[in-house]
């Protein structure tokens, strides 16, 4: 059920993140793939950091409803999926980095994702970083586990239900 | 073990550029310091290569003996007096369960890291045999280039150390030096020859005067295990995967490979000194003077916390000698040299080569590793740039944009033409893609070691 206050919400934090992001977006590629108007809330745990001088990538496994695992394919080998930050200079000042996002990294983030349905999109709003090994209670998310990151100063962006 | 009928080749390149040879000589700077200039245990170019290769110490691009071989035995025969182990690289169908036998140089049947790559005509004339892998050339098994001319002669545990070391000797001789436009070194700005056409310019990180477990020795176990496994794909399988043949990045070391920097153009400022050099990829050293790095964080750095292909470099002036200390740099690979980590800094001076007038000739640069993940000690490099004119002449730099036609086709490199189909898997760039390459096509059913499980939480 979509309520008017996400419905806010979601515009609010879109308005955020183009003014914040906007000039560095629009320097390296469109980003008319994605669908705006789509959201998608995911915990997941970081394969990789591609810190990609245009734009950071976070490829992730999106954990499964126990949280104790990662979603898996047909074959049993985990879906990943890539959320496409800012540059990997500015993501690093806010805290994402090679370093502190190594593989194994338990997150939270909000995303649109690709129109296509393929398994990327890029970021919404506040992204949360569980302590390490310690993802969130099954129907949760990072930004309540105690001793979380936030990540920027936004909350998680929420998703139309 | 010297061997001086490399005298003449010597004399002979000398000739050929008719210019002052200089040798592989560390820098002379007229005092003993706590970290530059030290001696080398050994003077490469006094020893001859392993082999097996067919290739003779001229410069890159000259004519070859196709007669030329240096090894024992080729087309797979064994040489006298050595008796081969029951298993060898060229045998073998799982190298990580030989690792006991890494040590010893008939594993590898005494063939050098940069022969390796040549057997099977990596550059140039293939020497792979009639029945490849099995008929694999032996290289000469008595020959190596010496250990302790390779590890740094320097007894700090990390650059920072050796920095504020050199820092605090500078200062005790009264710098560093605050260069302005007036006084700073201007006859460094110009054109620097090949390194690899440098008369008498061998150093140990070209590959082709070292035995395979001499280089083992200078690593830890995971990275022995990349060493072997790059050497078996030369090797063995015949599947080379170079960065550059796919327009991957270069990498930081590859600034001391041969074949991937040519003439070095070095520009020198008060503040700034930029090194340029390249063939398939820009290799662009900005030395930022009188800076300090930020010490928070997992290494070393001058801006954000982002590993840099090249890292980020500040130095001081010691009069006229340039000391450096590079850090926050990407982890990659060199063919046929060892990988390194994230954690790679080194320590390099520039210090000016002159002639018995004081006439400047170039510079000697020292270089010293510290890699604590992939070392398990440091080491140096020494080796000399020649400087061939100023800016006022000659070619000028060419800045390169590498574009993909070789792609990876069932795990060989793979020319592709325009217009062709195929099937491409995107590579984990920062999961040592190359071996990824390997594992899927040519290492099923080896036993090698399993990566944590980072999906289960209990």
């Amino acid at each position: 059920m979509i309520t008017k206050r996400k419905i806010s919400l979601a515009l609010a934090t879109t308005l955020a993140a183009v003014t914040l992001y906007g000039p560095t977006v629009q320097a390296h590629h469109s980003f008319a793939m994605y669908d705006m108007k789509v959201l998608k809330v995911f915990t997941g745990v970081v394969t990789r950091i591609d810190p990609a001088p245009n734009h950071l990538q976070i490829y992730f496994a999106p954990m499964n409803a126990e949280h104790n695992n990662v979603e898996r394919d047909a074959a049993g080998e985990p879906i990943v999926w890539a959320v496409e930050m800012t540059g990997s200079a500015q993501m690093a000042r806010q805290g994402v980095s090679v370093n502190s996002f190594p593989p194994g990294t338990v997150f939270s983030v909000a995303l649109h994702p690709l129109r296509n349905g393929e398994t990327a999109g890029t970021r919404q709003g506040g992204l949360f970083q569980c302590p390490e090994r310690m993802p969130p209670a099954p129907g949760m998310y990072c930004d309540s586990v105690a001793g979380h990151i936030a990540i920027g100063d936004e909350p998680l962006a929420l998703v139309a239900e | 073990m010297k061997n001086k009928i490399w005298c003449l080749p010597v004399f002979v390149l000398a000739t050929f550029f008719g210019q002052t040879v200089v040798a592989q000589k560390t820098a002379v700077i007229g005092f003993t310091s706590v970290g530059r200039a030290a001696p080398l245990a050994a003077d490469i170019n006094e020893y001859p290569m392993v082999g097996a290769t067919t290739r003779v110490l001229i410069p890159i691009g000259a004519p070859r003996d196709p007669n030329a071989f240096t090894g024992t035995a080729r087309n797979g025969e064994s040489p006298p007096g050595i008796e081969p182990l029951p298993i060898d690289m060229f045998s073998s169908k799982d190298f990580y369960k030989d690792r006991a036998l890494w040590t010893d140089p008939r594993y590898f049947r005494c063939n050098s890291s940069a022969a390796m790559e040549d057997l099977w005509g990596g550059s140039g004339q293939g020497l792979i045999g009639d029945n490849p892998p099995l008929s694999a050339p032996w290289g000469v098994c008595d020959r190596d280039y010496p250990r302790e001319a390779i590890v740094s002669p320097y007894k700090f545990a990390t650059a920072q150390a050796h920095y504020e070391a050199l820092m605090a000797e500078t200062r005790q001789r009264g710098g560093p030096t605050k260069h302005t436009y007036a006084t700073v070194p201007g006859e460094w700005s110009g054109v620097y020859m090949h390194p690899g056409r440098t008369p008498d310019g061998q150093y140990w990180y070209r590959g082709r005067h070292v035995q395979i477990p001499t280089v083992l020795s200078l690593l830890t176990p995971e990275y022995q295990t990349r060493f072997v496994q790059e050497a078996y794909h030369h090797g063995n399988t015949n599947a080379a995967q170079w960065p550059s043949q796919y327009c991957w990045p270069e990498g930081f070391m590859r600034r001391w490979h041969e074949a991937a920097v040519w003439e070095h153009y070095i520009m020198v400022t008060p503040d700034m000194v930029q090194i340029m050099a390249g063939v398939a990829r820009n290799f662009i050293t900005n030395i930022h003077i009188g800076r300090e790095f930020n010490m928070e964080g997992a290494v070393p750095r001058l801006g954000a916390d982002v590993p840099r292909w090249y890292g980020e470099t500040i130095g001081f002036w010691d009069n006229d000698t340039l000391i450096t200390w590079t850090s926050n740099i990407q982890g990659w690979k060199v063919h046929s040299a060892p990988e390194y980590s994230n954690f790679l800094q080194t320590i390099e001076i520039y210090t000016p080569n002159r002639d018995a007038a004081g006439n400047f000739l170039g510079l000697n640069h020292e270089a010293i590793f510290y890699d604590p993940e992939a070392l398990v000690e440091p080491i140096r490099i020494v080796r000399n740039y020649v400087k061939q004119s100023g800016f006022d002449t000659g070619d000028p730099y060419v800045f390169i944009e590498c574009v993909q036609s070789i792609f990876p086709i069932d795990g060989k490199a793979t020319p592709v033409s325009p217009g062709n189909v195929i099937e491409y898997e995107v590579p984990d760039m920062y999961g040592r893609p190359w071996a990824r390459i390997w594992e899927k096509y040519f290492e099923q059913g080896m036993e090698k070691q399993k990566e944590a499980d980072i999906f289960s939480f209990p």
